[in-house]
C-alpha cells in the first residue's frame, strides 16, 4: 500500500527540529522530501546527538537520524548566487516548502515569499520561526528554552513549596515539535486549498504561539477571573502526585471518590486513610502535606509494576514513572510494534520511536534511512536538470 | 486573508471530549471545516465543568474558559447516546460526514454501535480516528487513561525536573494536546489521498505513542548506549549559560539561552562583564560547562536588578537569545501578540466578549481563523438534524419530547 501524500514533492531548509519534524511527518507518510543543508556541516542536530558512545559525528547523531529518516539529503549554499539558481528550480517543481531559517536571514537565503511565488505560483511555502515573521518581535532569537518560556508553559512548573527554583522546563525542544506540528497541519490544509484555487500561499508558523496555544485551562484564568496562574498554587485535590516505589517512581491519581476509595481497599485499608483530614478530595488537597507522608511510607515497600497492574485492574488510572528502558521493554508497545529499526550506512542499525499514529489505507512507513551529508545531491539535481558540475565550479553544492 | 477557508464544506462529525480529540477538531475548525460536537447533558463533557469561570461564579457548563478556548469555531448536538433513538441521529449524521473523530476508551464506539466497521457501512469514503490513551490494538488497550497520567506514562516525567529532583510534571497534561495535533496530520493527509483516490480509511492513534514520537533524544540514548539521561533542571547539554534566572519583580524570571561561542562575546559585553568574555576558560562551550555554577550566579546578579522585560530588550538588542518566563498575564498584555492578531474575541452569549487564544499560524491567502465562540450545550441540535441528518421539524419536536436530544 502506497502513503497518503506519496505524490506530494516537499523541499525542507531546516535546522534542528521546528522545520525537520515537520519534513518527517510528511516522509513518513510518502512524500518525497527533499532536505536541503549548507555544504560542510549541514544540519546542526548532526552535532546534537545523542551519539553512539558519546563520540561525536555528524552522521551518527540519533536526534538527526530519527529526524531525517525517509529524506534525500542535497547540500547547497543559499548565500550564494549558483545555490539559489539550483534552489529555485527544485522549488519550480515542488508542491510545498518548508522551513525554520530566522525571518531575519530568509532573505539572504533566497526565501522570502514575494520571490519564491514568482518562480512557482503553485508552492505553497512555510516558514517556521521562535517569534513569527511580523511584529514586533520578529527579530528575536530563541532556541526552545526561551520559546517555551515566552509561550507561558515553563511558568506552570516547579515545585509549589520551593519559590526559590525557577520555572522549569521540558527537556527535548517540545516548541519546536509543537511549531512543527501546526507547520504540518497548515502545509497540508493550505494543500487541500490548493486543490481548488491551484495557488500556493506563504504560512507564518510562530512557535511562541505554538507553545500558548497548549496552555490548558491555565490561560483564561487572566481574561476570565483576573487570577496570574503560577507553579506556586497548591493542587487543590489530591492525590495527584509522584511516589517513590522500591523499584522506581509512580504516578499517583486517584482524585474521584470512587477513585480514592479503591486505592485505600488497595492499601489494605490503613487507619489512617479513615482520618477525617482525609475525608474528601478537597480535604485530602487541603492536607496534602500530611497525606503525602502516609501514602509515601506506604508506597515505598510497593513495585512500581504491581501497583499499577493492581490500580488499573480497579479502573484507577494510575501510570508508571516510565524510563526509557520500560519503553523499549513494553510489552504492549512491542505488540503493537511501535520502535522502529533502520540500519544506516554509516551509524549501523539505529532504534528509535515508529509510527504515531497507524492508518489503515495508507500506511506509516520507513523506508530509507537520513542522508548521509549531500548523499543525494547529483541525484535530485540531475532530475531537476541542474549541471551539477557547473554547479560545483561556481561554488554553489 | 480574504480567501477561502481550505477545509469549506469538510464536515466533522465530532464525538471526541475533554482535551485530545478537541484540540484535534479545533484545527479543523481553525481550516473552516464544519465540526459538530455531538454531546450530552447526561454526561457533560469534563471540560464544561471545569474552571475558570467568570468572576468566580459557580461551574456552569457554557461558561467554563477552559472549554470555550478548545471548541471555539465549532458547533453543538445535545444527543443522549443511552436513548436507543439517539443512534439513529448519530448514524445519519456520520453518513453525512466526511470526518468522523472519537477519543474513548478503546472499544466504546463498537458498543455504542458506532464502530468503524458501521460508520464505514454508512459512508464509504469516510475517515474515522481513534485517538485514545493506549492505542485500539495490544495487551494495555483497556488501561484507564488520562491526561496528567499520560506524561509520566510516555517517559517525559524520568527526564524533567531539577537536578537531583524526583520526576516532575510539564505544567500542562502534555500527552493530550501533541496527540490532538498529530490526529490532525493524520487527518488532513487522509484527506488529501481521499481526494486523489477517493478513499476513505481508519486511524488509530495512540497519545502514549504521540508522546514518545517527540522525545527521540532521551530514547535514542538508551537505544545507543543504555543511557537514562539524568533531569538537569533548564540546562542543556551544548548551551551554557542555559537558564531561567531571577529578575527584579514579585516572582519574575528571564529565560536565557547562550547559543555559541559568539553570543557568549555579545552576552558578556551587554551585561556589563567584558572580563568574563575575556576569560580564555570560558571562550567555549565545554569550559562554560564546567563552570556553570559560579557563570549561572554571575548571569543572576545582572538579571535580579531588572524587569524581566529590560533583561530582554537589551539582551535581544544586542542578539543573545531571551525572553520573560511569561504568565497568563504577560501573554494576554504581548503587545508583538496583539500586532499579530494571535487572539480571538468572538461575542459569546453567557461569557460576552473575552479574550482567547487564537490560531498559531497565520496564512497569506486562505480564510484560517477562529470563526465563532464556542457553543452552548445543545446550541445548534436543531440546524444540524434539519440540514445535515434531514429530519422534519415535527420529527424533531418528537425526538425533544422522548428526552433524546439532551
Amino acid at each position: 500500500m502506497a502513503g497518503a501524500l506519496e505524490h506530494l514533492r516537499v523541499l525542507e531548509v531546516g535546522d534542528l527540529v521546528g522545520a525537520p519534524y515537520a519534513g518527517k511527518l510528511l516522509a513518513d507518510l510518502g512524500a518525497d522530501v527533499v532536505k536541503i543543508e549548507r555544504p560542510g556541516s549541514g544540519d546542526r542536530a548532526r552535532q546534537r546527538g545523542p551519539f553512539p558512545g558519546g563520540v561525536p559525528h555528524p552522521e551518527k547523531s540519533g536526534l538527526f537520524l530519527y529526524l531525517n529518516a525517509n529524506k534525500r539529503g542535497v547540500t547547497l549554499d543559499l548565500e550564494t548566487p549558483a545555490g539559489q539558481g539550483a534552489f529555485d528550480r527544485l522549488a519550480a517543481g515542488a508542491d510545498l516548502l518548508i522551513h525554520n531559517v530566522h525571518p531575519v536571514d530568509a532573505p539572504a537565503h533566497g526565501l522570502d515569499y514575494a520571490r519564491l511565488a514568482a518562480v512557482n505560483p503553485r508552492l505553497v511555502v512555510t516558514a517556521v520561526s521562535p517569534f513569527g515573521a511580523t511584529g514586533p518581535h520578529a527579530h528575536y532569537r530563541g532556541p526552545d528554552l526561551v520559546t517555551w518560556s515566552a509561550g507561558g508553559v515553563a511558568t506552570l512548573n516547579g515545585d509549589p513549596a520551593r519559590p526559590d527554583l525557577p520555572p522549569l522546563r521540558v527537556p527535548g525542544d517540545q516548541s519546536g515539535y509543537q511549531a512543527a506540528l501546526n507547520a504540518a497541519i497548515a502545509s497540508l490544509g493550505s494543500l487541500f486549498a490548493r486543490l481548488t484555487t491551484g495557488r500556493g500561499e506563504f504560512i507564518d508558523v510562530s512557535a511562541q504561539e505554538s507553545v500558548a496555544a497548549i496552555l490548558e485551562l491555565t490561560f483564561e484564568y487572566w481574561p476570565y477571573t483576573g487570577l496570574i496562574a503560577s507553579r506556586l498554587g497548591a493542587k487543590p485535590i489530591q492525590p495527584l502526585c509522584f511516589m517513590e516505589c522500591r523499584d522506581g517512581w509512580i504516578f499517583v491519581c486517584a482524585i474521584e471518590e470512587h477513585q480514592w476509595r479503591q486505592f485505600v481497599e488497595i492499601m489494605g485499608r490503613p487507619e489512617w486513610a479513615e482520618m477525617e483530614l482525609f475525608e474528601n478530595r478537597l480535604a485530602r488537597g487541603a492536607n496534602f502535606d500530611a497525606l503525602r507522608v502516609f501514602l509515601q511510607e506506604w508506597c515505598r515497600d510497593q513495585s512500581v509494576h504491581e501497583l499499577y497492574e493492581q490500580a488499573q485492574r480497579r479502573r484507577v488510572p494510575f501510570a508508571p514513572v516510565s524510563t526509557m528502558g520500560d519503553l523499549l521493554g513494553s510489552s504492549h508497545l512491542k505488540a503493537r510494534g511501535f520502535f522502529a529499526t533502520l540500519a544506516h550506512p554509516v551509524a549501523g542499525p539505529v532504534t528509535m520511536p515508529g509510527a504515531p499514529y497507524k492508518m489503515s489505507a495508507t500506511p506509516w512507513t520507513l523506508r530509507r534511512p537520513a542522508p548521509t551529508l549531500g548523499q543525494h545531491t547529483a541525484e535530485v539535481l540531475a532530475e531537476a536538470g541542474v549541471d551539477v558540475a557547473a554547479l560545483a565550479r561556481a561554488g554553489g553544492c | 486573508m480574504a480567501g477561502r477557508a481550505p477545509l469549506a464544506g469538510i464536515r466533522v462529525a465530532d464525538f471526541t471530549w475533554v482535551w485530545a480529540g478537541p484540540f484535534c477538531t479545533l484545527q479543523l475548525a481553525h481550516l473552516g471545516a464544519e465540526v459538530i460536537r455531538v454531546e450530552t447533558s447526561t454526561r457533560i463533557c469534563v471540560t464544561r465543568m471545569l474552571p475558570p469561570f467568570p468572576r468566580h461564579e459557580k461551574p456552569h457548563f457554557n461558561r467554563s474558559g477552559y472549554f470555550n478556548q478548545y471548541n471555539q469555531g465549532k458547533k453543538s448536538v445535545a444527543l443522549d447516546m443511552k436513548r436507543p433513538e439517539a443512534l439513529e441521529v448519530a448514524k445519519r449524521l456520520c453518513a453525512a460526514s466526511d470526518i468522523v473523530t472519537e477519543n474513548f476508551a478503546a472499544g466504546v464506539m463498537d458498543r455504542m454501535g458506532l464502530g468503524y466497521d458501521v460508520v464505514h457501512g454508512l459512508r464509504a469514503d469516510v475517515i474515522m480516528i481513534a485517538l485514545s490513551g493506549y492505542g485500539a490494538t495490544g495487551p494495555d488497550r483497556d488501561k484507564v487513561s488520562y491526561g496528567p497520567a499520560q506524561v509520566p506514562l510516555s517517559g517525559l516525567s524520568s527526564v524533567t525536573g531539577y537536578h537531583g529532583y524526583p520526576p516532575m510534571h510539564v505544567g500542562v497534561s502534555y500527552g493530550d494536546p501533541t496527540g490532538g495535533l498529530h490526529g490532525a496530520v493524520a487527518v488532513l493527509a487522509a484527506l488529501l489521498h481521499r481526494a486523489r483516490t477517493g478513499q476513505g480509511q481508519y486511524v488509530d492513534l495512540s497519545q502514549w505513542e504521540t508522546s514518545m514520537a517527540v522525545l527521540p533524544e532521551p530514547i535514542l540514548d538508551w537505544t545507543m548506549n543504555r543511557h537514562q539521561q539524568p533531569r538537569d533542571g533548564n540546562r542543556d547539554p551544548q548551551m551554557a549559560p542555559h537558564g531561567v534566572f531571577r529578575a527584579a519583580g514579585d516572582d519574575r524570571w528571564v529565560a536565557i539561552a547562550i547559543e555559541d561561542d559568539a553570543a557568549w562575546q555579545r552576552f558578556a559585553v551587554a551585561i556589563g562583564r567584558p572580563d568574563l568574555g575575556d576569560d580564555p576558560r570560558l571562550a567555549g562551550v565545554v569550559g562554560r560547562k564546567q563552570h556553570e555554577d559560579l557563570l549561572e550566579e554571575a548571569v543572576a546578579a545582572w538579571s535580579a536588578a531588572l524587569p524581566p522585560e529590560e533583561v530582554t530588550a537589551r539582551l535581544q538588542a544586542a542578539g543573545v537569545a531571551a525572553f520573560t518566563a511569561t504568565t497568563n498575564r504577560n501573554i494576554s498584555e504581548d503587545p508583538h501578540l496583539a500586532a499579530r492578531g494571535f487572539f480571538a474575541e468572538q461575542p459569546h452569549p453567557e461569557v460576552g466578549v473575552r479574550q482567547h487564544i487564537g490560531v498559531p499560524w497565520r496564512m497569506s491567502e486562505s480564510d484560517c481563523r477562529v470563526r465563532a465562540a464556542a457553543p452552548c450545550l445543545g446550541a445548534d441540535t436543531d440546524q444540524v438534524l434539519r440540514d445535515v441528518c434531514g429530519y422534519r421539524d415535527r420529527e424533531i419536536t418528537a425526538l425533544r419530547e422522548a428526552q433524546v436530544l439532551t
